[in-house]
């Protein structure tokens, strides 16, 4: 696939070969092609148009690596994706999309305040299960999850005060993370573009870094 | 080779930089603009993304741009960086200072809701006793804001009311309000209170800036100079004279120092840079006022509710959708007292969904309510104004520097009972409003963002005509330095309830048309 889309890019080229060009834009003798001045021409110096080589983001083709989390709390992690955000009519789940992978990054690169929220709030919620059900959170059912789960939900309908509690704050954050890693996921982009529903996190103007320092 | 002089030195290049180059080079005077940071390339510069195709899947890097809520991962690269450019403040007095420099500043993507003051906020003193009067009323300004709403192509509804000064509007067909919106403005006027239109710089091809509207007129009587990534750290002043003669600036990329020259030196670089760079260069200060009375609104309360009849996709035609503007209506006068003084106007939209944050639910139960509730929602949210305190302040922290070596600014802001009894009032008058409605009420929140938010900071280096307690006079000039003047949010005395760009603009123009005439005169 990624080789046919380069060929494609490639056809796309100008037709007129780029040495030409160049040298029509310096005005050089048509016969003898200028030299290239330091800088300019050779590598890094084309000045005709060059063709677009398409690439793709290493979610394409790759898996993220989950360090941060131990194998517990990840565990944890990922049961609670498949609960908060299953696959609900045709849209994709989080555990469809990675986002539990993702988040593992995502919390290893965040402040230490969230960091602290995550790791508390998975053990806890193990803790919660092993008291009440003898077992890790990874392996009860939907049934005992909802046991646990239910009573630490909570509406915010201010998004900067949020629960006092720290393990209802946790369920608020986790939920809502896993909801925008799902939805900004490639696969639920892509399963929006083809059933031509909302749901996918849609695409933006992006602002490149403008003359950086 | 000889160094040039020019007529005018423009620090920043906003809105106020933009109209004070337009103004100016129009009557013949040569101006050099200096500005903090790049030009943008709109084509070059952006780039359609999915949200999965940037590095944090749209969650933004963790802990980059921290105290602006307004960024997310698409808009990052357009903010001030704040490890470049940081700021303090105490942890527990939280201000978010919203900062742009490219060219153009924050003209480039401000919102573009556009008022005028009126006197309740030029006359407040006098008429709820709470902070100062300036020392212009609407009748001074009025020629302004009418030539500034031109340039900016403002539409609005006129209304006549004293509280929202109708202007150079172009008349809008507004489509007939669905009857959500119309059950509100009943509501509204069994309570006395006006509805309007929200009124709106339409400028051209989407964009309202000093790059589209106010700076290609004055490149064109080619008296304008602009240098970019120039950050201007001190304001100089001739010892012998005492009037200021130029700047040192400093080249973002390569840290060089410059000097300019220039007769006249106007400062606009967004309110607290402006007010830095006084600090710092340690001038115009012998009210001792400079950094005080630093003031903008509260955002964030708001209350949602649901139509019921709208709810599982059962809305009829014309029944949501819109959206309605509610001008100040508390406090208009001095007999009508409520339990805090000055007052906010409201924003209702109609036709929103809910968000999942409205339930204590997840899965199949979260998705089910997402979905019965979508379209349903009305929302009313608020812009109060907030209280005016010498308190409230900045000063420059010499324990701490920009990347360029420049002291950074210490802001010192804490919110008073009066925001809190204010923002109590609105979530309780718009929970009333909609369950008066008939409606389910979703959420209602009376509590607001940090000071700074709003992104409306002015008032530290304000106006009066009494030098020993305001920093400017009436025309944005310095009292102590005569060739000296400080056009941006600086100035204000009050901001009220209203966006100030409008009144931004205004001071602006004002004041460039009275420094050409002093010019002229040989009077500076
Ligand atoms: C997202 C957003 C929405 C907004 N919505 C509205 C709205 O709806 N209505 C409204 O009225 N207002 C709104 N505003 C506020 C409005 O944008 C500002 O009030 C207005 O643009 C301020 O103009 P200014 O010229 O004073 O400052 P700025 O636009 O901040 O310009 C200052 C310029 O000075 C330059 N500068 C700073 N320091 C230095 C230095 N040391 N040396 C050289 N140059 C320097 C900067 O590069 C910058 O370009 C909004 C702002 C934002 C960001």
């Amino acid at each position: 696939m990624k080789r046919r889309r380069f060929l494609q890019a490639l056809s796309t080229a100008p037709a007129v070969p780029a040495l030409v060009q160049q040298a029509g834009a310096q005005q050089a003798p048509a016969t003898v092609p200028a030299p290239a001045a330091p800088g300019r021409g050779g590598r890094g110096g084309a000045t005709g148009q060059v063709p677009h080589i398409p690439v793709g983001t290493p979610d394409d083709s790759a898996d993220t690596v989950a360090k941060f989390f131990t194998t517990g709390q990840f565990a944890t992690l990922k049961k609670l994706a498949g609960i908060l955000v299953p696959p609900v009519k045709g849209n994709v789940g989080a555990l469809d999309t990675d986002a539990p992978e993702f988040l593992d990054f995502l919390i290893g690169a965040s402040p230490a305040e969230t960091q602290t929220l995550y790791r508390n709030g998975l053990d806890g919620l193990n803790a919660s299960a092993r008291r009440k059900f003898a077992k890790a959170f990874s392996e009860i059912d939907a049934k005992q999850a909802d046991e646990i789960l239910k009573p630490l939900l909570v509406q915010v309908p201010w998004v900067y005060d949020l629960p006092k509690d720290p393990m209802k704050h946790f369920v608020y954050q986790v939920h809502s993370d896993l909801r925008t890693a799902t939805r900004n996921s490639p696969e639920a982009n892509k399963a929006a573009a083809n059933t031509g529903r909302r749901g996918g996190g849609g695409a933006g103007l992006f602002w490149n870094p403008i003359d950086p320092v | 080779m000889p160094k040039k002089e020019y007529d005018v030195l423009i620090v920043g290049s906003g809105h106020s930089g933009g109209m004070a180059a337009n103004i100016l080079t129009k009557k013949g005077i040569s101006c050099l603009m200096l500005n903090a940071g790049p030009e943008a390339d709109y084509q070059r510069d952006r780039t359609t993304k999915a949200a999965h195709e940037l590095p944090y899947r749209g969650f933004n890097k963790p802990g980059r741009l921290p105290h602006v809520y307004q960024a997310n991962e698409f808009n990052a690269n357009q903010w001030v960086d704040e490890k470049e450019n940081p700021y303090t403040h105490d942890p527990a007095k939280p201000y978010n200072w919203v900062r742009v420099r490219l060219l153009g500043g924050r003209s480039l993507f401000w919102a573009r809701q556009s008022f005028r003051l009126s006197d309740l906020e030029f006359k407040a003193a006098e008429i709820d006793g709470g902070g100062d009067s300036w020392p212009i009323s609407l009748d001074d300004l009025a020629p302004f804001y009418s030539r500034v709403e031109e340039i900016f192509h403002v539409t609005g509804r006129k209304e006549g009311w004293p509280q929202f000064p109708d202007g150079n509007f172009i008349e809008q067909n507004y489509p007939p309000d669905s009857r959500t919106i119309q059950k509100v403005t009943e509501l509204c006027k069994t309570r006395g209170i006006g509805v309007s239109k929200m009124r709106s710089s339409q400028g051209e091809g989407g964009l309202a800036s000093s790059i589209n509207l106010l700076l290609p007129a004055a490149v064109d009587t080619g008296k304008l100079e602009v240098v970019s990534n120039a950050i201007v750290r001190e304001i100089t002043v001739d010892k012998k004279t005492g009037k200021a003669n130029g700047a040192f600036f400093i080249d973002r990329h390569s840290k060089r120092e410059m000097h300019v020259g220039a007769k006249v030196v106007i400062l606009a670089a967004g309110t607290l840079e402006s007010t830095r760079l006084l600090l710092n260069s340690g001038i115009a200060n012998s009210s001792g006022v400079l950094g005080h009375y630093l003031h903008d609104q509260i955002y964030g309360v708001s209350v949602v509710a649901s139509v019921p009849e709208a709810r599982d996709g059962k809305a009829k035609p014309g029944m949501m959708g819109g959206s309605a503007f509610i001008p100040r209506f508390r406090n208009l006068s001095k007999a009508k007292k409520s339990s805090f003084i000055k007052g906010y106007c409201a924003i209702i939209g109609s036709g929103g969904s809910a968000s999942p944050n409205h339930f204590a639910a997840y899965g199949e139960e979260l998705q089910a309510k997402l979905d019965s509730y979508q379209g349903s929602c009305v929302s009313g949210s608020i812009y109060g104004e907030r209280t005016v305190k010498f308190e409230n302040h900045v000063r420059v922290n010499k324990e701490v520097k920009d990347a360029w070596g420049i002291p950074v600014l210490h802001i010192d802001v804490k919110d008073t009972p009066n925001e809190f009894a204010m923002a109590k009032d609105a979530a309780d008058t718009f929970e009333e409003l909609f369950k008066d409605a008939g409606w389910e009420i979703l959420s209602k929140t009376d509590k607001f963002y940090p000071p700074g938010y709003s992104i409306h900071e002015v008032g530290t280096a304000r106006m009066g005509n009494n030098p020993k307690t305001s920093v400017l006079n009436k025309w944005c000039q310095s009292h102590d330095i005569k060739n000296l003047f400080v056009v941006d949010g600086s100035s204000f005395v009050t901001c009220g309830w209203q966006n100030p760009t409008m009144t931004i603009l205004a001071l602006s123009m004002r004041a460039s048309e009275y420094l050409a005439e002093e010019l002229r005169k040989g009077n500076v």
